[in-house]
C-alpha cells in the first residue's frame, strides 16, 4: 500500500491516545478535512555556512528522499500524511564519510506564504563532524516537514531546528537513527508558528550510541505548541538525556510528551528526561508528561521529573538587587532560562551565533507575554 | 545629633512577613567609614534585617525609617536602592542557570556604576584585579551565576560583586560562614578595601569573631527578637562567642 492509502486506512486517531491527547489532527492537518492529502509545492531551501558564503565540499543537498530500513517506529498517521503529501518536495542532505568542519552548516527553509511541505531525508555517513542549523522562516498558513535520516557510526552531530516561523501551523515528524559510538544532539528551538505539533523520535539501535535532545520553546498570545519525544534505546551501553524548557506567557499553552523505551537487552542503558515549564502569566498553560517503558533489568539509570512554576522571586530579588530594574531582571532571567538548553545545543560558536540571532525574536516575543 | 552626618540610618523600624512581627524596633546609625557588626542567635532577625534593607517585596514594613545618605530608602524599589548604592552579600546567593557570569557582572556594573565603568578595558581591567585579589579562577566568567558554586565560591563571588560594585553601604550576611581561614582573611582584606578609608559603611552580620578580628569593626550589636538589645566594642563579640548568649537575656 502505498502512504496515502495507508494515511486514509487510518481514520481520524481517538483523542484518547497519548499522542493526540492535546493537539487533535483535525486542527494540525491543513485543511481540517482528514480525508485529504493536498498536495503542495516546497518551500524554497538554501545551503549555506555561518561564516562562509557557499557549502563546504562534502556536504550537499540532493533530489529525492527515501526511507531507510533502521529508524524508530514512527506514527504512522504523521508519517504516511508527510509522505504522501510531500511526493513532489523531497530532498536530501548529504554529508560524506570523514567530513569535519567547525563551521557551521545552514539550511534556510523560507515556506514564504502559501502552505508548502518538505520530506528531507540524512545521510550522515561516518566519522562526520558537523554542526547543521535548520532555519524555517516565513509566514504561510501550513509547513509540514518530516525528516528521516541515519547518523553513521562514529559520527559527531549537532542538529538544530530553529522555528522562526512567524504564523500559521508547522506539523513535524522526525525520525533519525544513531549508529554505533555516534553522538547526536537535537535541539529545537521554537519561538514561532501559531501552532506546532511535533513528533520527534530517535532510536539507538547499536552500542555506544550517545543522544542528547534538547528543547529551548517560547510561547506568547495564543500560540499552542505540542512536543512528542520519544526516545528508543535498542542497544547496549546507549545513552540519552532529553531536557525541554518552555517560557510560556499570555494565553498560550505548551505541551511536551516524552516516552522512552528501553528495549530488552539494552544492557547499561543510560537515559534520563526532564521537562521544565517557566510560566510568565496567569493564563498560560504548560503540560508535560514523560513516560517510561523499560524492559531491561540491568540499566544504569532511568530517571524523569518535571517542573514548573512562575517566575522565582528570589532570583528576581537576586538580579534586583544587583541593579537590574524589574523588566531587564524578568527578561534576564527568561532568557537565562532557555540559555539552559540552548547553550547545551552546539559549540561555542554556534551559541554565540544563535543567542545573537534569537536575542531580538525574544524581545518580541517578550512584549506579547 | 550626628544624625545628619551617617551614612545609614535606621530608626524605630517595625517589620515582618504575612501578619507576623519579626523587626520591632531596630534603631542603628553607621557612619562614613565604619563598619558594624551584628550578631544573634538563629531566628533573631538578622537577615530579616538585611532583606528590608535591600528592599525584598515579601516584607511589610509597618513603622520606622532607613534612610541611606539622606535619601528615605523605604520608598525605592530593590533595584533603586541598589543604583542608590545598598549592596546584600546574601547568606545564601541564588543561582541563576543560565546566565553567564561575565554577563551578569558587566550588567550589575552598568546598571550600578554606569556605562562608562562597563566598557571594555577599564572593566576588564577592575574583573581582573579584584579575581586575583580574591583568587577567583577567570574560568568562572563562563560559568552560571553561582551554579554549581561550592559554598566558599558563592561567598567570595559576593565579595567580587562587592569590590566591583563600590556600593555605599555593604551588608554582608553571614559572608564568613562556609569560608575556610584563608578564605576568611582575603575576603576581610576586600571589605577593608572596599570601605576603610572610603566614605563607604558596612553592616557584617555573623556568628563568629573570627571575621572580626581581621576587621576590627567600630562597633556590635546584638539583635534579640527583633531588637537590638546590647551594643559594645569588639570585646564584645569575644564575650559572646565564650559565652553565648544567656547572660544578655537576664539582663
Ligand atoms: N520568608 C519568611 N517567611 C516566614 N517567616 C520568615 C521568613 N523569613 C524569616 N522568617 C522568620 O523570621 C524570623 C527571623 O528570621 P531571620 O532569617 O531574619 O533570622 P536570622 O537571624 O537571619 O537567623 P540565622 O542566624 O539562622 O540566619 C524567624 O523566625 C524566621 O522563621
Ligand atoms: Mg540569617
Amino acid at each position: 500500500m502505498d502512504a496515502a492509502s495507508e494515511y486514509r486506512s487510518l481514520g481520524e486517531p481517538d483523542r484518547s491516545s497519548h499522542l493526540w491527547r492535546y493537539t487533535p489532527w483535525r486542527r494540525v492537518h491543513p485543511t481540517g478535512k482528514i480525508d485529504e492529502i493536498p498536495l503542495f509545492d516546497g518551500p524554497s531551501l538554501k545551503l549555506m555556512s555561518i561564516e562562509s558564503e557557499g557549502t563546504p565540499e562534502g556536504v550537499r543537498l540532493v533530489k529525492g528522499a527515501s526511507i531507510p530500513s533502521g529508524l524508530p517506529k514512527n506514527d504512522e498517521l504523521t508519517s504516511n500524511f508527510l509522505i504522501a503529501a510531500s511526493t513532489e518536495s523531497q530532498y536530501t542532505l548529504e554529508v560524506d564519510s570523514g567530513f569535519s568542519s567547525e563551521n557551521p552548516v545552514i539550511l534556510e527553509i523560507d515556506v514564504g506564504e502559501n502552505p508548502s511541505v518538505l520530506h528531507l531525508g540524512i545521510e550522515v555517513e561516518s566519522r562526520v563532524n558537523i554542526e547543521i542549523v535548520t532555519r524555517i522562516v516565513g509566514a504561510s498558513d501550513w509547513f509540514g516537514f518530516m525528516r528521516s535520516g541515519l547518523i553513521g557510526n562514529g559520527s559527531i552531530v549537532n542538529d538544530i531546528v530553529i522555528n522562526l516561523a512567524n504564523r500559521g501551523t508547522v506539523l513535524r515528524s522526525d525520525l533519525i537513527s544513531v549508529g554505533r559510538d555516534a553522538h547526536l544532539r537535537a535541539g529545537t528551538i521554537s519561538s514561532g508558528s501559531e501552532k506546532t505539533k511535533a513528533d520527534l523520535r530517535f532510536r539507538m539501535g547499536e552500542r555506544g550510541g550517545n543522544l542528547r535532545v534538547l528543547g529551548s520553546v517560547m510561547s506568547a498570545e495564543k500560540m499552542h505548541l505540542d512536543h512528542h519525544i520519544e526516545i528508543q534505546h535498542d542497544a547496549p551501553e546507549t545513552f540519552s538525556r532529553l531536557s525541554w524548557h518552555s517560557a510560556c506567557g499570555g494565553e498560550s499553552r505548551t505541551i511536551g510528551t516524552g516516552m522512552l523505551r528501553v528495549a530488552e537487552g539494552s544492557r547499561g542503558a543510560d537515559a534520563a528526561q526532564i521537562f521544565h515549564n517557566l510560566l510568565l502569566s496567569p493564563n498560560a498553560e504548560a503540560d508535560s508528561i514523560p513516560e517510561l517503558e523499560v524492559m531491561e533489568n540491568e540499566v544504569v539509570g532511568c530517571g524523569h521529573g518535571t517542573a514548573n512554576g512562575p517566575i522565582d522571586e528570589d532570583q528576581l530579588f537576586y538580579l534586583e538587587s544587583r541593579g537590574y530594574d524589574s523588566s531587564e531582571a524578568k527578561r534576564a532571567l527568561i532568557a537565562a532560562f532557555l540559555n539552559s538548553t540552548l547553550s547545551e545545543m552546539g559549540s561555542e560558536t554556534m551559541h554565540n551565533w544563535l543567542v545573537g540571532m534569537l536575542t531580538e525574536e525574544l524581545e518580541g516575543l517578550y512584549q506579547k507575554t | 545629633m550626628a544624625g545628619s552626618n551617617a551614612l545609614l540610618e535606621i530608626k524605630g523600624l517595625h517589620a515582618g512577613i504575612d501578619g507576623n512581627q519579626i523587626l520591632k524596633g531596630i534603631d542603628l546609625e553607621i557612619g562614613p567609614g565604619e563598619i558594624h557588626a551584628i550578631m544573634g542567635r538563629n531566628g533573631s532577625g538578622k537577615t530579616t534585617t538585611a532583606n528590608v534593607i535591600m528592599g525584598h517585596p515579601e516584607f511589610e514594613v509597618e513603622k520606622g525609617e532607613v534612610i541611606l545618605d539622606g535619601e528615605d530608602l523605604l520608598e525605592m524599589e530593590a533595584w533603586e536602592r541598589a543604583r542608590a548604592g545598598v549592596f546584600l552579600s546574601f547568606q545564601y546567593p541564588q543561582a541563576v542557570p543560565g546566565l553567564q557570569v561575565g554577563n551578569f557582572l558587566r550588567k550589575s556594573v552598568s546598571s550600578i556604576r554606569g556605562e562608562e565603568a562597563a566598557k571594555g578595558s577599564i572593566f576588564r581591567e577592575d574583573l581582573s584585579k579584584a579575581m586575583e585579589s580574591l583568587d577567583v579562577p577567570r574560568s568562572f566568567l563562563a560559568r552560571y551565576v553561582n551554579d554549581g558554586f561550592s559554598g566558599g565560591e558563592k561567598k567570595r563571588f559576593e565579595i567580587l560583586q562587592l569590590m566591583l560594585l563600590k556600593p555605599k553601604l555593604a551588608v554582608l550576611d553571614e559572608t564568613d560562614s562556609g569560608l575556610d581561614i584563608d578564605g576568611i582573611r582575603t575576603v576581610s582584606e576586600g571589605i577593608n578595601a572596599a570601605i576603610r578609608d572610603s566614605d563607604s559603611g558596612a553592616l557584617i552580620i555573623t556568628h563568629y569573631s573570627r571575621i572580626l578580628e581581621h576587621i576590627n569593626p567600630d562597633k556590635v550589636h546584638v539583635l534579640m527578637d527583633g531588637i537590638i538589645v546590647s551594643s559594645g566594642g569588639p570585646e564584645l563579640a569575644t564575650k559572646l562567642e565564650e559565652q553565648g548568649y544567656e547572660w544578655l537575656q537576664q539582663e
